[in-house]
């Protein structure tokens, strides 16, 4: 075990970003995209995550009003090209940096963080490809290139789940609740880590990011033999329901990994919209299709960042829609909720209908 | 080496993804789809790199491109530094541009993700929308999702995230029509609108015109599987 720690440490010192937290020079102004899958699939998520930003790290938050969706969920839902995402993503970058005089800049959404960090790449290493996107950005809306440099001074961009560790020991501070005595693992999106080991923190492996938040909230971390398997969103997968059984199925087998490795382990945490979802919603997939419950609760890093700091979980976390009932795990940490209600309307604040 | 294999080297993906593979089948040991389907990365990038036209020919005419999940996995993991899930963006991007998409069951699923997130880039600057998760399409979101959705607007309000905001910042907000012309310029000039317009043309020519294109679209809509669609006077594949 000691063995372990050890070797995790020593990955993680090797693969660090340098994120800027509200104590750095800069770290408190921040711009912001939205996520598509967010905005359309679970809202709140970056609802809380914009609260414990504003309200209890006192960050100053700016969001574009003209700012567009990057567009990479129709690149790898294959109707748009890459020429096209890298000219919408200058578009943005010079709309935060030029319009709202922004120097920081992070995605809510894995799926754009991975899209920009592959056009940055691009940029860095074949400049032809720069020069194309900053001739079409000019001829096509007339604005001016901008290569965001959030970590360390380099050209990139982080997650907004990024931000969130960089502060994690403030807001741990800060905490009403913790996670002491709960059992907890993590799960990555796969645009988050794979794609660009070391554009995460911890890298590709292992990664601390999520991790370091169940640690830093005096969780116990499990690992699984499934545990960096997809969760099986796969876009077009599980866009169109007759390919969805693809989704399910790679629920299914992180869920059995998991419940055979740990069966006291009911949390997994998440930084990927779709992950979110999709890991949740498909045990009542397979509850019905295969007659087996694993009641294992999702929970995004923003959503669990709410909770430790004393937000309502319905209200402002969103637990309204969940297949796997929040009320368990808010049981074990402590979290109080209205009891007096039933379930049906703790989650249906305008009546029954 | 083929005019196929040519314009598949025009490609970024395919420039960036494609290098020599040994064939050691590591992509396929951990690839998501290759567990669901019938379906192996390895030998994807065994017929590209046989630059074998016919051979390309029909991998781009069957499902199989179509099964990848596109989440990378097979990236980081390559001894060859190749990047399979890249190679099959660059295959779907000829598969559609070559029409030959159309022949597939799951290559005609390009209308839908045409028309849904397509379409939804053009008309409303994301890929997806806060209506498009219907219960109908989502049975497994649960009772609670389909109460949400039918207090949609109420229920945002609660939570804080009001949607359809006007010139304004805020979740699912409504872009302002200048900033929906620069992102319209950028998909014309960039090759995104011909993409998604053969995508159409690819469907009309394979099903027999624009009407019976909008009867598949209708036929989804109604029952939420493309295959209770019949192909006129030929075989799916």
């Amino acid at each position: 075990m000691n063995g372990s720690r050890e070797g995790k440490a020593r990955v993680w010192g090797r693969h660090q970003k340098a994120i800027p937290s509200v104590d750095d020079p800069g770290g408190k102004k921040w711009g912001f995209v939205r996520s598509c899958f967010l905005q359309a699939a679970s809202p709140y998520t970056e609802g809380v995550g914009c609260k414990v930003m504003k309200n209890d790290l006192g960050m100053d938050l700016h969001e574009a009003a003209g700012h567009t969706s990057c567009g990479a969920i129709a690149f790898h839902g294959d109707t748009t090209t890459l020429q096209a995402n890298m000219v919408v993503a200058a578009r943005n970058f010079s709309i935060a940096h030029y319009d709202l005089g922004i120097d920081n800049f992070f995605a809510y959404c894995v799926t754009s963080f991975g899209n920009y960090t592959e056009i940055i790449e691009l940029w860095e290493h074949e400049p032809e490809l720069r020069e194309y996107t900053e001739r079409v950005l000019e001829e096509t809306t007339g604005r001016k290139f901008w290569m965001p440099k959030v970590s360390g001074g380099r050209p990139s961009v982080v997650h907004a789940s990024d931000v969130i560790f960089a502060n994690i020991k403030q807001i741990a501070k800060k905490a009403k609740f913790s996670l002491d005595g709960i059992k907890a693992t993590d799960h990555l999106g796969c645009h988050y880590a794979k794609i660009f080991p070391d554009e995460s923190v911890g890298g590709g492996e292992f990664p601390q990011l999520l991790a370091g938040m169940i640690e830093a909230y005096g969780g116990e971390l499990v690992d699984y033999p499934e545990r960096r398997h997809c969760c099986g969103m796969g876009f077009r997968q599980c866009a169109f329901p007759e390919n969805r059984g693809y989704t399910a199925a790679c629920v299914y087998k992180k869920m059995k990994s998991l419940q055979k490795t740990d069966p006291d382990c009911k949390l997994i945490i998440t930084n990927c919209p779709g992950c979110g979802v999709f890991l949740d919603a498909e045990q009542g997939t397979i509850a019905q299709v295969m007659g087996e419950k694993f009641g294992v609760h999702i929970v995004d890093y923003a959503q669990l960042a709410g909770l430790m700091l004393g937000y309502d979980p319905f209200r402002d976390c969103g637990f309204n829609v969940k297949v796997v009932p929040i009320e368990p795990l808010l049981d074990k940490i402590g979290i109080p909720y209205d009891k007096s209600k039933t379930p049906e309307e703790r989650r249906r604040p305008f009546g029954p209908d | 080496m083929g005019k196929l294999y040519d314009e598949l080297t025009e490609e970024i993906e395919f420039d960036h993804g494609m290098h020599a593979c040994m064939d050691c089948g590591t992509c396929t040991a951990l690839c998501a789809a290759a567990e669901f389907y019938d379906y192996s990365p390895r030998e994807v990038m065994d017929i590209v790199q046989s630059q074998d036209d016919d051979k390309i020919r029909e991998l781009i005419s069957s499902n199989k491109i179509w099964y990848c999940g596109q989440c990378l996995s097979c990236k980081p993991r390559c001894p060859r530094g190749n990047n399979p899930g890249a190679v099959v963006l660059a295959l779907r991007r000829l598969s559609v541009k070559t029409g030959l998409f159309a022949e597939s069951e799951k290559g005609r699923q390009q209308l839908l993700a045409k028309r849904l997130f397509g379409d939804n880039m053009m008309n409303r600057g994301y890929t997806l929308l806060p209506t498009n998760p219907v219960p109908s399409h989502f049975p497994e979101l649960g009772k609670d999702w389909e109460y949400y959705h039918n207090h949609l607007a109420e229920m945002r309000e609660w939570w804080g995230v009001p949607v359809d905001l006007e010139n304004s910042p805020g979740s699912a907000r409504i872009i302002p029509e200048k900033d929906m012309e620069e992102l319209r310029a950028i998909y014309k000039a960039t090759g995104a609108v011909d993409l998604m317009n053969a995508v159409e043309d690819g469907m009309a020519k394979k099903l027999g015109g624009k009407e019976e294109v909008e009867k598949f679209w209708k036929n989804w809509q109604d029952t939420v599987d493309t295959r209770n669609y019949k192909i006129k006077g030929g075989k799916s594949k």
